[in-house]
Formats: structure tokens, sequence, C-alpha cells
């Protein structure tokens, strides 16, 4: 069974066109992400799939049904907010409940599946508080706790991470991957850090201009980028991109490299290069390079390195790992 | 330099409060002071110390004058004022709710209306031929209606200011959690406007009830006297006793005043909350 499915989506506000034809399966139970620059469309994009938006053209199955045109309430849909969207004025435990008593359940089964929810989030002591009195994790658990109580076929989240500071980030990286495999919906994350992506997703989506550059796990789009934009976009610190004549005398258009597939040597080497700056970061170091040719370039090498600024050093790429990519900014292989 | 600006600040702040002394406080007190002088001593406007202290007898008088009148208005105008704020704040919560959530083509039209509510003078004539006309004429639900019409623009616009500072994701979210229009709006929306509701109840209901024109002109009858006009009672052409009708005009003053004190600092948090992000 698909989890969710979108055929031919495109969306315009007036004469912008926002999304420009997106075509995407996502497998029931699979963790989706979506990643891309800001203004990409990503919002707009999990928007459409819950019903916040209609679609100018295309259509949206959830679980084999056709709900281009279902109320968001009617998709089996639930979202979580960048802004959590927490009722202000009510306890933790009428947010949660909020939409099981508009649907007219029962008290006494509303109850249940809130306790179970908090219990499942560790919000059973904060139940009686207002969002107001809860930190940022926690407001953030209360909004999940609001989705799970839905029991829906598919979570959106749209950059819920990204008011929380770096260590909570962290800690609720791991926490969504954990529900993710107690529950085993699908969900969908929007982000636009590709390390949340590369840590969480089963399936990225990279997206750009409001297309779709790439499909696949992190692994293939960090070994096999499709595109320049994804090379460049996927792995941190970033692919060393080198284009003009240097790129055509390896055959390429655009030529890419990682900085961790770059070896250094004192001597011989593809390239010689001089040592600008060097970035200790304990376990590794990142050295920025001034290569002959090519010009400037990264490479990480071990923590250890006793490498200093102003040397001077010969670069050897892996060349199994190398990338080329033709003028329209598509891979060779 | 600094002392200096500091006490310039102190002589600024000083005059101020000498200015509003006499603007709101010295009527207040030759108010006060007419209400408990007998008829002689009073009829002479003066700031001068009662001779003889007749507050109590003054009360009794004024209440019971003209068979109870001065109650009667007070349960007139109490209607009054609780039905029209009570209509007033549900109709323009909602306006303002659909102005600022819904853009279409018709809010610039709409928005004109409201302006032109707020500009235009109402027309005596014209408004009570259409009253005569549906039958509302010297009654109080047209009075009632009257009052929801001419206060409609400003609560309008307090709520629209409002309703912008509310993030639009609740309403979002509350419909994503199955919630219909009319639920969003009387269960997520309406609860975060408290502090513009406050501030609108006692506004409009101070208004209300202190009006003396409207229900001058649209609710003439005896049986129809609101508070403000009970100060006809003690004036004619010939005599006026005049500490009767200070004392009159103290009993209708201090209610809404009291009001106003308790509710000072919410008024003024409702109307400038709207202000900071509208
Ligand atoms: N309601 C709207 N009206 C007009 N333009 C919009 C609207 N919503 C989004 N956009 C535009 O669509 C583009 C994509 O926005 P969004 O989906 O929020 O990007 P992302 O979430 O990837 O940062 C932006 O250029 C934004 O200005
Ligand atoms: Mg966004």
């Amino acid at each position: 069974m698909t989890g969710l499915k979108l055929a031919g989506v495109t969306k315009s506000f007036g004469a912008v066109d926002v999304i420009k034809g997106i075509d995407l399966k996502v497998e029931h139970g699979e963790f989706c992400v979506f990643v891309g620059p800001s203004g990409c469309g990503k919002s707009t994009l999990l928007r459409i799939i819950a019903g916040l938006e209609d679609v100018t053209d295309g259509t949206i199955e959830i679980g084999g049904r056709d709900v281009t045109w279902a109320e968001p309430s009617e998709r089996g849909i639930a979202m979580v907010f960048q802004s959590y969207a927490l009722y202000p004025h009510m306890t933790v435990r009428d947010n949660i409940g909020f939409g099981l008593s508009l649907a007219r359940m029962p008290k006494a089964q509303i109850a249940a599946k809130v306790g179970a929810a908090a219990e499942l989030l560790q919000l059973t002591p904060l139940l009686d508080r207002k969002p107001r009195a809860l930190s940022g994790g926690q407001r953030q658990r209360v909004a999940i706790g609001r989705a799970i109580v839905r029991d829906p076929a598919v979570f959106l989240f749209d950059e819920p991470l990204s008011n929380l500071d770096a260590a909570l980030r962290a800690q609720m990286r791991l926490e969504l991957t954990d529900l993710h495999r107690k529950i085993g919906a699908t969900m969908v994350y929007v982000t636009h850090d590709q390390v949340e992506a590369m840590t969480m997703a089963d399936k990225i989506v990279v997206m750009n201009a409001g297309r779709i550059e790439q499909v696949g796990t992190p692994m293939e789009l960090y070994d096999r980028p499709a595109t320049v934009f994804v090379a460049g976009f996927i792995g941190s610190p970033r692919m060393n991109l080198i284009d003009g004549p240097a790129a055509a005398a390896m055959g390429a258009a655009t030529y890419g490299i990682r900085p961790e597939h770059l070896s250094l040597s004192d001597d011989g080497g593809r390239w010689r290069a001089r040592v600008r700056h060097i970035e200790r970061l304990g376990a590794d170091c990142i050295v920025y390079l001034d290569v002959d040719g090519p010009g400037a370039m990264m490479a990480r090498v071990g923590g250890a390195d006793p490498i200093t600024i102003g040397q001077e050093v010969g670069v050897t790429p892996d060349p199994a790992r190398e990338c080329r990519f033709d003028a329209q900014g598509q891979a060779v292989r | 330099m600094n002392r200096k600006t500091a006490r310039r600040a102190r002589i600024k702040g000083g005059l101020t409060l000498a200015l509003f002394f006499f603007v709101f406080v010295v009527p207040f007190v030759f108010i006060a002071l007419q209400a408990v002088k007998n008829r002689q001593e009073s009829s002479l406007l003066n700031f001068a110390w009662p001779s003889e202290w007749v507050f109590w007898q003054n009360f009794i008088t004024v209440i019971s004058a003209r068979d109870y009148m001065l109650l009667l208005a007070y349960f007139n105008s109490i209607v009054i004022t609780v039905g029209s704020v009570t209509l007033l704040v549900i109709f323009s919560a909602m306006v303002g709710y659909v102005l600022q959530r819904r853009k279409s083509r018709l809010n610039g039209f709409v928005m004109a209306l409201v302006l032109a509510g707020l500009m235009i003078p109402p027309a005596v004539v014209p408004t009570i031929w259409v009253l005569q006309g549906i039958g509302l004429f010297k009654t109080i639900h047209g009075m009632i209606l009257i009052q929801v019409a001419y206060g409609l623009s400003f609560s309008i616009l307090l709520y629209r200011a409002f309703i912008a500072t509310i993030p639009r994701d609740l309403d979002e979210a509350a419909r994503i959690d199955g919630a219909k229009p009319w639920q969003i709006f009387f269960r997520v929306v309406l609860p975060l406007l408290k502090p513009v509701t406050v501030t609108n109840i006692v506004v409009q209901s101070i208004g209300i009830f202190n009006d003396f024109t409207n229900p001058l002109y649209y609710l003439p009858g005896r049986r129809n006297v609101t508070v403000q006009l009970t100060v006809f009672n003690f004036q004619s052409q010939f005599s006026t006793q005049y500490n009767l009708m200070f004392m009159n005009i103290l009993l209708v003053t201090i209610p809404p005043l009291i009001v106003f004190i308790f509710f000072n600092r919410q008024i003024v948090a409702g109307m400038t909350a709207g202000a900071i992000k509208g």
C-alpha cells in the first residue's frame, strides 16, 4: 500500500508558479524528508498535502484514496506546525483532545487516548498546564501528541525543530525517529537543514525552485547526486564544485569531489596546493586550500594531522568518488 | 544637565496634573457639593460649603421622584446597554474575523462601509422614518439596534486589528483537527480575543449607558426613559431644583465611573495590543 502519492501537482499564487509539477510516491511507514533552500516551496507542498491550500493541477492520494479535494480533517493526516500552533487558552489535555471532542468521541475514550499519548511523550505531569507554562521542547511534544491522537495515516511536519536550540534539536531528532519506529506511520517532514534530512530520513526529496531535484536514500544522495544542486546541498562541509577550464580538463562541465575524498601528501598528488586556513574540529579538521588550476577547495583530514598554514601539499581525489556533471547540471555516469 | 531635564519634566508633569484637576475633578467636586446642599444654597451655584447636609433627603427625593422614574430609567438603560453590547461584541468580532482572515474582492467595499459608519454622521429624521416604517420606533429593541448600528464600526476596527495578531496557524490547526468555520471562531478565536473584548465591552457600555441624544430622538415616551434623560426631571422653564438635579447627575455618573476606573488598565491594553502588529 502506498502512504502518499502525488501526481503532476502544481500550484500557482496568481501569476507566480510556486510548485512546478511534482510526482512523488511515499511508501507506507516511510519517513520521508523534503529538503531544500528556503523559499523553494516545501511548506507550500506540505500544505497542499494537508489540504490547507488547493492544488492548481494534479492529484493527491493518501492510503490509496484520492483526497485532492477533501477537507483537511478528512484526509487522514495530522500536522505539526513550525510555531506548534497550540491553542493558548486550553490546557495541554484540551489541546491534545480538541480534535477528538470536535468529533464527539465519548469523554472516557478521549481521556484514555489523551492519557496514552501523554504517556508515550512523557507529558503526563504537564497535562493541566497551559502552553505558555511549557518549555519549547515540551510544546513541541504537545503538538506531536495532538497529531498522534488523530491516528493519522500520514504525519506532516513543517520544520518542527527550527525553534529549538541546538542541543534540544539533536535530542528531538532522536525522539522523533524513535516515535516513528514505535508507531510505524508514514511521516513527511519538511526542513531546510540537510543534517536533519540525512540523520532522520528513509527517503529524502531534494527540492529546488518548485521542482524535485532528486529522490533517494540519504546515502544514495550522498554518493551519487543526480544534479549539481544536490551535490552542493547534501553533505557538510559541502562538496568542492569546480567549473570552467579546470573541469573541462577532467571531462565535465562541472566537476565535484567531497572534502573527505581528497587526500593530502607532502609531494606528488594530482594538484599542487597551498594551505590557506585550517579549522580543527577535534576528531577531524577542515583544510582550506588554494589549488593550482581548480582554485579554492576544502579537504577533510584526520584531527591529528600535523598540517600547518602556508604549507605546500599535493592533493589527490579518490577516483571512485569523483562526480561529473554536464552543462545542464545533470550527473554524467 | 540631567538634573535640569528631570526638574523640567517634573514641572511639566505638575502642570499637566493641575490642568486635568481643573478639567475633570473641579466639576465633579462642584456637582457633589451642590448635591448635598438644600435648595436655596444650591441655587447660588457656588463652591461654598453647605450649611446643612441634606444628602439623604435629596437622595430619597431623587429616587422616588415621579413614581420612581430613576429606577425605571436604570432598568431601561441596563437592558439597552446589555443587549446592544452583547450584540455588538458578537457581530463585530465576527465581521472583524472575516475581514481579517478571508481575503476577497468584497473586502475593500466592506471596509469602506465600516469607515463610512465611523465618518458619516447619522441622519436623525430619516432614521426615525425607517424605524416607524418597520415598527421599531419608541421600542427598547429598536433602540438596541440603533446602538448596535452606531457602535459597530468602531468595534469592528478594534477587533480586526487584534485578530491580525492571532497567528493563522491556530485556525489551520483547528481546521485539521476537524473544526468547522464557526467552531474555529467560537472555540479558538473568540476566547483569545478576551483583552479586546473587555475593551469593547467597557468602552461601548459606558458610551451607550451615558448616551443622551439617541434615546432623546428615538425613544420618546414616559415608560421608555433612560438614565441620562432623568436629568430633565428637576429642570423646567421656570424653576430648576439644582440640588436635586445635581444629585441625579451624581447618581447616573457614578456607576460608569466605577466601571471605567476598574477596567482602565485593560482598556488601554486591549486598544494597544492590536496596534503593535496591526
Ligand atoms: N499565500 C501565498 N501567496 C503568495 N505567495 C506565496 C504564498 N505562500 C507562499 N508563497 C511563495 O511561495 C514560495 C515558496 O514558499 P514556501 O513554500 O513557504 O517555501 P519554503 O517552505 O520552502 O521556505 C515563496 O517564494 C513564497 O513567497
Ligand atoms: Mg517553510
